[in-house]
């Protein structure tokens, strides 16, 4: 099926197919079963120019634009949801905030080390007491002299832990609300930034998700990201273009979730043929191919107005809504198909069914899709 | 919430159900998914109340309750874990075959088992043979006074733990479906060897093994009827069965509505309003009561059918199928709704929801129950 690539975009889909099942393939179910951050992995996607796919090559980015951007992701979540979710945040959370948002002295310092692979981005948003939503802000950052100073407790925060660099988002004037919110560049290794626990998810394990404490966190006032009273707009934004990396991961699962349930189908012979032939098992694969065909094809056309610099939050919005509508139901369906096999835990079928339903909940977004979706259409 | 379409004797159970389940399932459905191994206590408190057995009659020792009943007590099962759940209602099929079939001596030995707090084991299905039963290549051979029986059975549940069993074998290859019989196994006897654990995504705590019968030798009169028999009996017991499946898995959507509902209470939005307050996710949270009564109300439709003597085939199906539906459309959309903390294992609906999938697949495929229906639809 041709998606009028260009022929760099072709290569770096296919250097990426051949990278994730030559090195994340082998891997996938352990990663899965220990639930540990592979390190080792994340350098060698940093090897590949995976870690600064589309940022700009004066701070070391492959700058390759958001649709190559876009197909590794799917081809990576064709074996692992955990890895591409890593990249992901690291990359279309943190990195494009930095390179979206940051002064020049920001993007010099954390940039070039983001693409080597040298650090690790993360976002920290979410707190304990306000989930889904972006909630109640009890994470403040007060000024002292030259310097911000963070308290409060961030909670679901991916990569945590393992990230050197963090998006931190917290309130610098808290009787503004949410306007007061503000995003700051806090290194993982910060004094009082401490992990209070790792928190045990149903999927996208080793993806590491955790509890983050900062307790008097002193930074330089160099570290705000944007201006005061920003943070919302910078949420917005990264969630947004993350959003479409993330409906490529639901099409990267659910592809090679079908894929796996039609070869099953094939192989698996009651009343004497294969179920793949009956009618009831076509249907449910042709309904798969269909949504998957068509989320694609939104998701790279959201891509390429991201590369383009073109308003893409509806585009963004529309590819969050159709990707949680088809993604866990595929994966239904696949599990069904593949029935007590795929039901094991042993199964790829059923680590896919865990997966996918991490990346198509409410990650904490701002507004629902359906509300961006509206906004866009009456105003 | 006060039922009325039930009698006071049928409250009375549902309600000691419903303490039991707070009490001694629960507190302990988290850590009994991690840990992935069979709940035997909570199976011997089950026995000090009565319910281990509920589908054998008075005159056997059992309480003998009539289907809704028998229902009312899934649905809580269902509500606290759906593994335990699993369990009892696995018991209570097992013994199926018996009501259906069974003679004075054979009721006497299956039902004298439960009552004493044995466990009870069904065998129908094959590596080979999934939805497809009459591909059984278990085989059952006459030899004197006894039938001697060999094969390998799988996706068995309980049958680690087991005192009896109902085990299916072909007294005549060449008769396919036709040649399918039912046999009375008791764990003692020698050659029956319990194979491989499954390691499952949900229902973690329910026990499925593999079954291998090495030329298990039982006495000809452990067969359950006639020869032949086997695929008729197999299917009324799954009719009978299937009410109870769809029970619990209303009690697992219950449950999932429940937990949103609770933090649709109080988790806050953006604006420090609880986010029950947003159309989207109020309108959400009743489009899911809706399919949870509705769901309910089909089952019990069912049950009436059956109690009273009616054809009930095609309600039964139509309740399997749609319960188990619902409980993987509710348990998802739970989990979407509370988002990252509905993901985490701090949450229970992330286990709700990888239990609930195995509904739409066990105790015969919904994709089986649609063709019963439509069978029933077009043959009739």
């Amino acid at each position: 099926m041709g998606y009028a690539f260009t022929e760099e975009q072709e290569l770096i889909q296919q250097n990426a197919r051949e990278f994730t099942q030559e090195c994340i393939e082998p891997m996938a179910a352990e990663i899965d079963r220990t639930a540990l951050h592979p390190q080792e992995l994340v350098q060698s996607l940093a090897e590949q120019g995976f870690m600064g796919m589309f940022l700009p090559g004066e701070y070391d980015g492959a700058e390759a634009g958001f649709l190559s951007y876009a197909l590794i992701i799917e081809e990576i979540s064709k074996s692992s949801g955990a890895v591409a979710s890593i990249l992901n945040q690291h990359a279309a959370m943190a990195a494009y905030s930095i390179n979206t948002w940051g002064s020049k002295e920001q993007k010099e310092q954390y940039l070039p080390a983001m693409c080597s692979g040298e650090i690790l981005g993360a976002f920290a948003l979410a707190e304990p007491d306000a989930a889904p939503g972006v909630g109640e802000h009890k994470v403040t950052a007060c000024k002292d002299g030259d310097t911000y100073v963070l308290n409060g407790r961030k909670c679901y925060v991916a990569n945590g832990g393992a990230a050197g660099i963090y998006v931190v988002f917290a309130l610098t004037d808290p009787g503004a609300g949410l306007k007061g919110m503000s995003a700051f560049l806090v290194a993982g290794d910060a004094p009082g930034l401490s992990v209070a626990r790792t928190i045990k998810k149903m999927g996208l394990r080793g993806c590491q998700s955790a509890e983050i404490i900062f307790d008097n966190v002193k930074i330089p006032q160099s570290s705000l990201l944007g201006t005061e009273g920003a943070g919302l707009a910078i949420v917005a934004k990264a969630q947004a273009a993350a959003g479409v990396a993330e409906g490529a991961m639901v099409v990267g699962i659910a592809q090679a979730a079908m894929d796996d349930a039609a070869k099953y189908g094939m192989q698996r012979i009651q009343f004497k043929q294969p179920i793949a032939r009956f009618p009831a098992i076509q249907t449910m694969l042709a309904e798969m191919a269909t949504n998957i065909h068509m989320l694609r094809l939104a998701v790279y056309h959201a891509a390429r107005l991201i590369e383009n610099e073109k308003p893409f939050a509806m585009e963004a919005a529309m590819v969050k809504l159709f990707a949680a509508r088809i993604g866990q139901n595929a994966l239904i369906d696949v599990v069904q198909i593949e029935g007590g096999y795929g039901y094991s835990e042993d199964m790829a079928a059923s680590r896919f069914f865990r997966d996918i339903k991490g990346v198509v909940i409410k990650n904490g977004s701002v507004d629902f899709p359906e509300t961006v979706i509206a906004k866009s259409l009456l105003d | 919430m006060l039922d009325l379409t039930i009698t006071p004797e049928q409250q009375k159970i549902q309600q000691l159900a419903r303490a039991f389940t707070a009490q001694h399932i629960i507190p302990v459905d988290r850590e009994w998914d991690e840990r992935g191994g069979f709940h035997e206590f909570i199976l011997a408190e089950n026995k000090k109340v009565g319910l281990n057995c509920m589908a054998v009659p008075v005159e056997y020792g059992g309480p003998g309750y009539d289907s809704v009943t028998q229902s009312l007590v899934a649905e809580e099962w269902g509500y606290g874990c759906a593994a335990f759940a699993t369990t009892l209602s696995g018991n209570g099929l097992s013994s199926y075959p018996l009501a259906i079939a069974g003679t004075e001596e054979q009721k006497k030995l299956y039902y004298s088992r439960l009552v004493n707090g044995g466990m009870g084991g069904f065998a129908l299905t094959e590596p080979g043979a999934g939805s497809d039963a009459g591909s059984c290549t278990t085989v059952a051979k006459l030899d004197g006074d006894e039938w001697v029986i060999n094969g390998t059975k799988c996706f068995a549940t309980t049958c680690g733990y087991a005192s009896i069993m109902v085990v299916f074998a072909s007294t005549d290859l060449d008769k396919g479906v036709k040649g399918l019989s039912a046999f009375i196994v008791e764990k003692e006897r020698e050659g029956v060897v319990v194979g491989a654990e499954e390691h499952k995504m949900g229902i973690r705590s329910s026990n499925t093994v593999e079954l291998r019968l090495k030329n298990v030798r039982v006495p000809r009169t452990h067969l359950l009827g006639k020869e032949g028999d086997g695929m008729k009996i197999a299917m009324k017991t799954l009719d009978m069965a299937r009410p109870i499946v769809a029970s619990m898995s209303v009690g697992v959507a219950r449950r999932a509505l429940d937990e949103a509902i609770q933090f649709a209470k109080t988790y806050l939005d953006v604006n420090g309003k609880p986010i029950g307050r947003h159309q989207a996710v109020a309108f959400k949270l009743a489009d899911m009561a809706t399919q949870v009564e509705a769901a309910r109300q089909l089952v019990r439709n069912a049950l009436r059918l059956k109690d009273v003597g009616m054809p009930y085939t095609k309600e039964a199906a139509m309740a399997k199928t749609f319960c188990t539906d619902t409980a993987m459309r509710v348990t998802s959309e739970a989990v979407e709704l509370m988002g990252q903390y509905g993901y985490s294992k701090d949450s229970i609906v992330e286990k709700l929801m990888r239990d609930a999938k195995v509904t739409q697949i066990y105790e015969g495929t919904n994709q089986v129950q649609r063709i019963v229906i439509s069978g029933l639809l077009l043959n009739s």
